[in-house]
């Protein structure tokens, strides 16, 4: 969290990769790394374990009536490919009432994968799917919209906004209002706006804006509208005079006061604008 | 090149009884740390206050680079190997291992620090490697390392793949190793192993899986394991076990004991703050306070036994473990000297304790978006505000699960009486993921909202009020902090500076550029009569001297 190494990277950190640009096609989604275990052995170990092992230890493997959970057993998280979990099941717990299965050295492995597929499911969290959040009303977003929320003030439902429902899923959809992108593209011909401004005054009253690529106590640096690289030293807090603007700053305080039924409520009504 | 990496070598292979007096007196410990740095927080009390002047307001801008030492990780060619992992294919690519993030022990003249898998001994005086040891990992979290514990010829540090290794300081190879915990059960070791006494008090980390936290004292010579402290209770009729629902929960329920804590020789016990509860972002399996996760603990060193607890967030649902420095101070409360001990806590109070009984002085917040609590109650913990737990649809919660502050050291200044703590603001929507009743791992998803800056905070101990704060728009947050008798304060801006401020008013009196982020808690010692101040940054330590 404490990665905000250089203030060109900030935009990305501070506003990720959520954009109010509604005309600007989303960046391409990263490669998703090939999965950790074979998804084909993984099917196969599930459907033996629903069968066979599913009426005590659950059909998920987090533990029935009789049997324990399978996903935080030590056997279980220390075995490789059925090293530790084979002679389980082939002999069996017959002190516990665990029959003995008869199982390959393939199907052992397989049950082994599906397993080891289900721990690193709850361990790679980066991989939890989120689940339904439209549960808002709809009414009341647009109210909010249209009233508390000021977002008419900058937003139009038929103009910037029009089909944005359609547009985006929900879960990226209510990013766009909570973490809005401070990069986008605009106006005709189209071209590209930074959310975030800065405007360096010197002494004789030259001043010089553009798009800061650093700002410390130090230094502040920026891109001008022509591209050129601009830097100043900063002598004191004033010197030279640095101010700093942000269009998307009404997103930021947003946040401050926004209710979470209100999110709610203003996701559901934005998923209507199809 | 060849040549400076043959020095050290020819110096141990055939002087190793020349190079006398790395040995670590024990009483160095327990006084404020001046000719040596020779334990984590330089001494046990953890405030990270160094009673050197020699660098001071006034000669501080004419501070001069002594010498950089970049680190090079992985079996380099003259590195002793260890470990029980097999052979790695190519250099580490993890950036942590590449990250130091440890606090260099300097005990006579040498400087012992440690990155993950990886260990060193550099010459204060000229920033030239001694020996570099290496270790085979079988795996885990290579996320960071705090540093070495030291007793005296003896080094121990902790792996990722959870074992404490002991090297002799003399050569750098290994004494012994004891593996702590299961790297298969997703532990992996981060902390600063405290040498109390007899006592190597070493903890570890790991909050994936749902498995329980300890801190576990080892025998400095043999390694053997003394005592044992679970964070939780492993059953019914333990203590706090009224504040679990069942033993499968407080079995799985977490605790982590990711970092050092601290020691009051008086009093004979060890401070420590403990890690989250699991499943981590939801509670619906684990009803109750769940102790001992996300407390300040008071263990008798001998024992490991509980004296005393506070615990600054119960039923946390939001990854707020307690584990930042509990940082240990005598001052006058009401006209009366009182043993404190205050905590800059990422669920982003400040708390102030009576480190005798545990008993709350001071709860008072530290950032302003903070919307998680319905108050104080009258012990002086914040009330959960249960509709702030994640939910399906999603919650809005400030801070997000990294804090309002983090693992970076804090500081306190007994000249000035303020603590200082960098902090960082923002907001996170937590959506449940996991609706089963028995929710595993992190449960919920996390998604960042609005950054509103960083701050490095000096705060009045005795009432909690900010007496003055430094404003980053784009940089700062959890940073390490270093304060002398210099009315000196050290630390990082986030934007690859090493500042010095005055202490007393914020004033910025001192910064070079770095070739990156401050990376540790800045330290300074006396060295041939001569006043160093070390800080790491990325892969390098820097050494910064004041003319006499």
């Amino acid at each position: 969290m404490n990665t905000n190494r250089v203030f060109g990277m900030v935009p990305c950190i501070i506003f990720t990769t959520a954009t109010l640009a509604f005309c600007q096609a989303d960046a391409p989604q990263a490669e998703a790394p090939p999965p950790k275990y074979d998804p084909a052995s993984v099917a196969r170990g599930k459907e033996t374990f629903v069968g066979a092992c599913g009426f005590c230890h659950g059909s998920n493997a987090k533990g029935g009536e009789k049997g324990p959970d399978l996903l935080r057993s030590v056997i279980v998280l220390d075995d490789e490919n059925g090293k530790t979990i084979g002679p389980v099941i082939l002999r069996g717990r017959p002190d516990k009432g665990m029959p003995r299965f008869p199982y390959s050295a393939q199907q052992i492995a397989d049950i082994s994968n599906f397993l080891h597929n289900a721990i690193n499911s709850a361990i790679d969290r980066d991989s939890y799917r989120i689940l339904n959040i439209v549960t808002g009303d709809a009414r009341h977003g647009k109210a909010y919209f249209e009233g508390a929320g000021q977002c008419v003030s900058c937003h139009s439902v038929d103009k910037d906004l029009k089909g944005i429902g359609a547009k985006y899923e929900p879960v990226t959809l209510q990013g766009k209002f909570l973490q809005p992108d401070s990069n986008w593209t605009e106006g005709t011909p189209p071209h590209s706006v930074s959310a975030i401004s800065v405007t360096v005054t010197l002494p004789s009253g030259e001043s010089f804006t553009g798009v800061p690529l650093n700002y410390d106590d130090f230094n502040v640096a920026l891109h001008d509208p022509t591209g050129t690289y601009r830097s100043f030293k900063r002598s004191s807090k004033d010197m030279p005079r640095v101010e700093i603007h942000n269009r998307l700053q009404f997103h930021l305080d947003l946040l401050t006061h926004i209710s979470d039924s209100d999110i709610h409520n203003l996701t559901a009504y934005l998923v209507t604008l199809k | 090149m060849k040549y400076r990496f043959l020095v050290p070598a020819l110096l141990i292979a055939l002087l190793p009884a020349s190079i006398h007096g790395q040995i670590l007196d024990p009483v160095l410990l327990t006084k404020p740390a001046t000719d040596a740095w020779p334990t984590y927080h330089g001494d046990y009390s953890g405030r990270r206050f160094s009673t050197l002047s020699q660098i001071n307001q006034s000669n501080v801008k004419h501070m001069t680079l002594a010498w950089i030492f970049r680190i090079k990780v992985g079996i380099t060619p003259n590195a002793i190997v260890g470990g029980e992992g097999p052979v790695p294919q190519g250099p580490p690519s993890d950036p942590g291992v590449s990250t130091i993030k440890a606090t260099p022990l300097m005990v006579n003249g040498i400087l012992y620090f440690s990155t993950p898998d990886n260990a060193w001994a550099v010459d204060a005086r000229s920033g030239r490697e001694i020996w570099h040891f290496t270790w085979k990992t079988k795996g885990g979290i290579h996320i960071g390392n705090r540093g070495m514990g030291m007793y005296g010829n003896w080094l121990f540090f902790e792996t990722p793949d959870n074992y404490l290794v002991s090297l002799d300081a003399r050569t750098g190879k290994e004494r012994w190793h004891k593996e702590i915990a299961d790297v298969k059960q997703e532990y992996f070791s981060t902390p600063a192993p405290i040498i109390v006494g007899n006592h190597v008090l070493v903890g570890t980390g790991g909050d994936s899986l749902d498995v329980p936290g300890f801190l576990e004292s080892h025998d400095p010579e043999t390694g053997e394991v003394q005592w044992k402290w679970w964070s939780a209770p492993l059953k019914q009729g333990d203590p706090g076990f009224e504040t679990w629902p069942d033993e499968y929960a407080m079995r799985h329920g977490g605790g982590m004991t990711w970092l050092p804590g601290t020691y009051d020789p008086g009093l004979h016990l060890y401070f420590l703050g403990t890690g989250n509860p699991n499943p981590v972002l939801t509670g619906r399996s684990r009803k109750g306070d769940n102790l001992y996760t996300c407390s300040i603990v008071a263990l008798n060193v001998d024992t490991g036994k509980l004296a005393w607890y506070f615990q600054p967030s119960p039923h946390d649902t939001h990854d707020w473990d307690a584990a930042q420095t509990p940082v240990l101070i005598d001052a006058e409360i009401d006209g009366k000297p009182r043993k404190l001990l205050a905590q800059a806590n990422r669920n982003g109070y400040f708390f102030v304790l009576d480190r005798g009984t545990g008993q709350n002085i001071v709860t008072a917040p530290m950032i302003q978006t903070m919307n998680w609590s319905k108050g104080i109650s009258p012990n002086g913990q914040p009330i959960p505000d249960p509709g702030k737990e994640a939910t399906v649809d999603g919650v809005l919660v400030s801070p997000p699960t990294g804090g309002a502050t983090n693992w970076p050291p804090p500081s306190y200044d007994p000249e000035t009486g303020l603590f200082y703590v960098g902090t960082s603001q923002s907001f996170s929507m937590f959506y449940l993921t996991d609706t089963d009743p028995h929710p595993e791992g992190w449960g919920a998803a996390e998604r960042d909202a609005g950054y509103y800056g960083g701050d490095l905070e000096a705060i009045d101990i005795k009432t909690g009020k900010i007496v003055w704060d430094h404003h980053y728009p784009f940089g700062g947050g959890p940073v390490g902090i270093l304060t002398t008798a210099g009315k000196l304060l050290f630390t990082g801006d986030g934007s690859q500076h090493l500042v010095a401020f005055d202490p007393a008013n914020g004033s910025i009196l001192w910064h070079a550029g770095l070739a990156d982020d401050l990376s540790n808690g800045p330290e300074t010692y006396l060295l041939d009569g001569q006043q160093y101040l070390v800080a790491g940054a990325g892969d390098q330590l820097y050494a910064f001297t004041a003319e006499p």
